[in-house]
């Protein structure tokens, strides 16, 4: 049997700004994921440093290490990758107030 | 269109004993054609998330469908007990509301019907809320449920678009409801973008759901929100006659006289359209979990 792999968007058109993370999403049954996140309109202001993070619960965050800058411009990717994360993932960033972009999260799991 | 296998009480036995003997399909009673069998320890399955309708723009797509995310896989992972699993495996499929009082979200299957007769639809399920308080919770889900979406063929006159929905109403504004609804009305239908081809209607609006008549029903809750059992719901509704024919949900069966599906007419473009939805609400502002070991999907042909 092949691999499993699976595309799920996580974040569809959301304005972030403020603390913003998407929603927590489990992935314990993959090795590797991808995460790409888009600008869908121009940014707003100073854009903030993406992160992931990870969890022991899906409830509690702590940053597992990998960053990205959030895109500057419309149509802009950020990328971050990850192999060790357990279950829990989510990304979060922290915008500064003023500031925002709306996002397309996708996430790109492969087992 | 009848069926193409000839069918006699040894056939049927042979088929029973072959079913039975599978440990994972022992526990559905499927009938002759099983269309899809779901285990989610192989996958998704199909179950992707409901996108909503849009042209040129996300911004045109209802609010109720923007919410929407994607289905996961998950072992039922609990902070204080680890992993729960599944019935047989480690997996389920998980649909996972926002935090946000009456927030909704919705996993979808899309197929398309090839015989018009009786289809059965077979979940073990169950839900829960986050766990982010240690008390029971038991009015944190408002409810989970299921729909299809169905269209005749497009040389049927009079083509309708017919959408059966149930739901176990657990919870509205706190109070513990513990019933089963149906729903016969939608939203209106409303044009998206401005090229006159694209129409949504938020189905799973709060309003308009019905009391199932005798559907009032009291499920395994378990006595912390991190212990679960599952649940055994089967739904036979006839593509031929576009009406619902039996629901079971464990030890009870209810009686489906007073059922009725939404119907509108048939859009440009769904036929023969065979779309199954899994669904969960939210009754605070806590996540609301619904939890599917295994689907199987049959039908009689």
């Amino acid at each position: 049997m092949l691999p499993e792999n699976i595309t799920l968007v996580v974040g569809r058109n959301e304005r972030w700004t403020g603390a913003a993370a998407t929603e927590p999403f489990e992935a314990g049954w993959a090795r590797e994921a991808i995460i790409f996140i888009r600008a869908l309109k121009e940014p707003k202001g100073e854009q903030p440093v993406a992160r992931v993070e990870i969890s022991p619960d899906g409830m509690r965050w702590a940053a597992e290490g990998t960053e990205a800058p959030m895109p500057s411009r419309k149509d802009g990717i950020a990328v971050l990758r990850v192999k060790h994360f357990g279950n829990w993932l989510r990304v979060a960033a922290d915008y500064p107030s003023g500031s925002e972009s709306t996002v397309l999260v996708t996430v790109h799991l492969k087992a | 269109m009848t069926s193409t296998v000839p069918t006699n009480d040894l056939t049927e036995a042979m088929r029973l004993a072959i079913l039975r003997s599978d440990p994972k399909l022992s526990r559905f009673d499927p009938l002759p054609r099983i269309i899809s069998h779901d285990s989610f320890s192989t996958g998704h399955c199909g179950w992707s998330q409901l996108v909503g309708n849009y042209e040129n723009d996300l911004d045109t797509m209802l609010p109720g469908y923007a919410q929407h995310t994607s289905a996961m896989l998950s072992t039922l992972p609990h902070w204080d007990s680890g992993s729960h699993g599944g019935m047989g495996s480690s997996y389920a499929l998980k649909i996972a509301t926002r935090p946000r009082k009456g927030a909704q979200n919705v996993a979808i299957k899309r197929h398309t019907f090839r015989h018009r007769g009786r289809i059965r639809f077979e979940i073990y399920f169950t839900f829960k809320p986050e766990a982010t308080e240690l008390k029971l919770s038991e009015t944190d889900v408002r409810s989970v449920g299921f729909l299809f979406d169905l269209q005749s063929g497009d040389q049927d006159a009079d083509g309708q678009r017919v959408m059966p929905h149930l739901r176990f109403l657990n919870a509205l504004d706190g109070e513990h409801l513990q019933k089963w609804q149906f729903k016969r009305r939608t939203t209106e239908l409303k044009p998206i973008g401005n090229s006159d081809k694209t129409l949504s209607h938020y189905h799973l609006s709060p309003e308009d759901w019905e009391d199932l008549p005798g559907g009032a029903q009291r499920l395994c809750y378990n006595e912390i929100p991190t212990k679960i059992n599952w649940t055994y719901l089967a739904f036979d509704f006839d593509l031929e006659e576009m009406k619902a024919l039996s629901f079971r949900c464990n030890d009870r069966t209810f009686d489906m006289s007073g059922f009725e599906s939404i119907r509108i007419p048939a859009m440009k473009n769904l036929w023969c359209m065979l779309n199954f939805c899994l669904f969960a609400e939210t009754d605070t502002d806590k996540r609301a979990f619904l939890y599917v070991d295994s689907v199987c999907i049959s039908g009689d042909f």
